[in-house]
């Protein structure tokens, strides 16, 4: 029957079960494609992932000069962007869009252009943000903010007229709220589950963006590392890194998670 | 002493006229039901004197004051309690306090002194949730509430801030009949304590306007009961009060017989529900003159 509940203990052995499976499927694939070619670098083995986080964790530069391992060169390039991109479209994308499903005079104008600007890919303007921000650290916070701004304003917008009655508003201004208090007493929190939601979906894109613009024009980064190892066919150290991009997003969306049941337990999403 | 003042108030909607002159004087303390058929205009007028659809014509005063848009002075319940989510129903009802005797720069910048303001708020509205029986459920979230207990913490809310008059908008329409003879009443309760503090000398606190579709709840409930309908020699004009008569009062503890209702229920009917029945829109309102008769019965000599 569909739908028909399983024990936890049975939900628990078959995710077990599926993991085992995947990296089972890893295993004979690999070892059969070293069979036809020892020297391959597709598929490493054991061997292969254990030489390859050595590369990635080992200390770089030369004796008078030390430098900082691979890994911690790359993630803290690419966390400082990401973190910065993500904060400042959060931000604006809150405040355009509060703002425009408060006010009507800020809708009319800003509604119709950041839809329009919500469609094109945001990756697509990459170019235009190069143009305007050279490869400095201001491309990828740029790359970041403003491709999850257009669609996030959007959702923050809807959110700020749907789930915000007409009656929830008119009864503040009987208790005596002002227009300010209105959107900091009423709007906000009501929302706020909402644009938790939302920040939550757009740490997979702004990963796509940043990835993406670090590959085209970062010196250091995960983007640049991924890119630069796979045209080097060293994939141990690129598997690394992507493993290491899937437990970062897992990570977030389950902290998230906590934090809206710990802020909001009225929410019942 | 009026707490609500209507004056010559008349709307309509492009060519549609709905409401027409109307004129209605409601007296602090008193509990006014209007009732009449769908569509005449009854919740038109209520969001005028909400303030947030002002008329086409006419003048509204609350407590003298003219009404340009929703404030502190007209209090607002609505048939879907619109409680906010996010708040516990202590927070509710403390809300009305807060958003009237602070401002957001205060809270923001004299913390320390908001907070200490903000248990005092905390406790002001836990001795309101107690006058409707929710002082157990404070700390609760309105959807850890039923419809009844919901509707009890948006009265307590708007309550609080003692408007000078307090609107409901078929309050009880969405309950169970239990609870909705429970929260009668409560609305009895309410009456009773207006007369003591008129007996006292004192401004009766409660001043309400409810609109309902139910008959009896109407005569049970107000002391007061206006019909709106466009069932009158005018009503081409739109609706207008057709009738406003007193009606008998109930203390919570008196059973509940209707059957005291039965005439003034049928004259009702006739006067504000009955399209074949064209009056001239005076006939039935004599609210006033019925006041002033009693009080002259009642004076010594």
């Amino acid at each position: 029957m569909v739908r028909y509940p399983i024990p936890q203990w049975l939900m628990i052995v078959l995710a077990l079960a599926g993991l085992t499976v995947a990296i089972s499927v890893y295993g004979i694939l690999s070892a059969r494609l070293t069979a036809t070619n020892p020297s391959q670098t597709s598929l490493p083995g054991i061997k292969g992932m254990l030489a390859g986080l050595k590369q990635i964790t080992a200390r770089q530069g030369t004796e008078e000069k030390p430098k900082e391992s691979w890994l911690r060169q790359d993630t803290k390039a690419s966390l400082l962007r990401l973190i910065l991109g993500i904060a400042i479209g959060v931000f604006a994308s809150i405040v355009v869009g509060v703002l425009m499903g408060s006010y009507l005079w800020i809708e009319a104008p800003l509604a119709p252009l950041i839809s329009f600007m919500a469609k094109i890919p945001p990756t697509a303007m990459l170019p235009l943000y190069m143009v305007a921000f050279g490869t400095n650290i201001q491309l990828f916070i740029a790359m970041v903010a403003l491709g999850i701004f257009f669609s996030m304003a959007m959702s923050v917008f809807q959110a700020t007229r749907q789930d915000v009655t007409q009656e929830a508003i008119q009864k503040a201004y009987t208790l005596g709220a002002s227009d300010m208090e209105v959107i900091f007493e009423i709007i906000l929190p009501q929302i706020m589950p909402r644009i938790l939601e939302n920040i939550r979906l757009q740490i997979g894109p702004a990963m796509v963006f940043l990835i993406a613009a670090e590959a085209l024009f970062a010196d250091v980064g995960f983007g640049y590392r991924i890119r630069l190892e796979s045209r080097l066919l060293r994939m141990n150290t690129v598997y690394w890194y992507l493993a290491l991009l899937g437990c970062f997003g897992l990570l977030l969306d389950f902290l998230l998670l906590k934090l809206r049941k710990w802020l909001m337990p009225w929410f019942q999403g | 002493m009026d707490s609500l003042v209507i004056e010559n108030v008349s709307h309509w909607f492009g060519e549609t006229r709905v409401l027409n002159n109307i004129d209605l004087r409601i007296e602090a303390g008193q509990i006014v039901a209007v009732v009449g058929p769908s569509g005449c205009g009854k919740s038109t007028l209520l969001k005028a004197i909400l303030g947030t659809h002002p008329t086409k014509a006419g003048t509204i005063t609350a407590d003298g004051i003219p009404i340009t848009g929703p404030n502190r002075n007209v209090g607002m319940v609505y048939q879907h309690y619109s409680l906010y989510d996010f708040l516990t129903a202590e927070q509710n009802v403390a809300l009305g306090l807060k958003l009237d005797e602070t401002s957001l720069p205060y809270r923001w910048f004299a913390l320390p002194w908001w907070l200490s303001k903000r248990q005092e708020h905390l406790t002001r509205a836990r001795e309101y949730l107690k006058r409707v029986h929710l002082q157990d459920a404070a700390q609760r979230y309105p959807s850890g509430l039923s419809g009844g207990m919901r509707q009890r913490v948006a009265i307590a809310q708007a309550m609080i801030l003692k408007p000078k008059i307090l609107l409901l908008d078929e309050p009880f329409g969405a309950l169970d009949e239990a609870t909705r003879e429970d929260l009668q009443m409560m609305l009895l309760q309410f009456y009773q304590e207006n007369l003591k503090a008129k007996a006292e000398g004192r401004v009766p606190e409660y001043t309400m306007l409810f609109v309902t579709h139910e008959l009896n709840e109407a005569l049970y409930v107000a002391d007061r009961v206006v019909g709106l309908s466009r069932f009158h020699t005018e009503g081409h004009l739109g609706a207008t009060v057709v009738y406003d008569r007193p009606c008998p009062i109930f203390k919570p503890e008196d059973p509940r017989d209707f059957s005291r209702l039965l005439e003034q229920k049928e004259e009702l009917r006739n006067a504000v529900f009955d399209p074949e029945y064209i009056k001239h829109h005076s006939e039935y309102v004599s609210f006033w003159d019925e006041i002033a008769e009693q009080a002259a019965k009642l004076a010594p000599n």
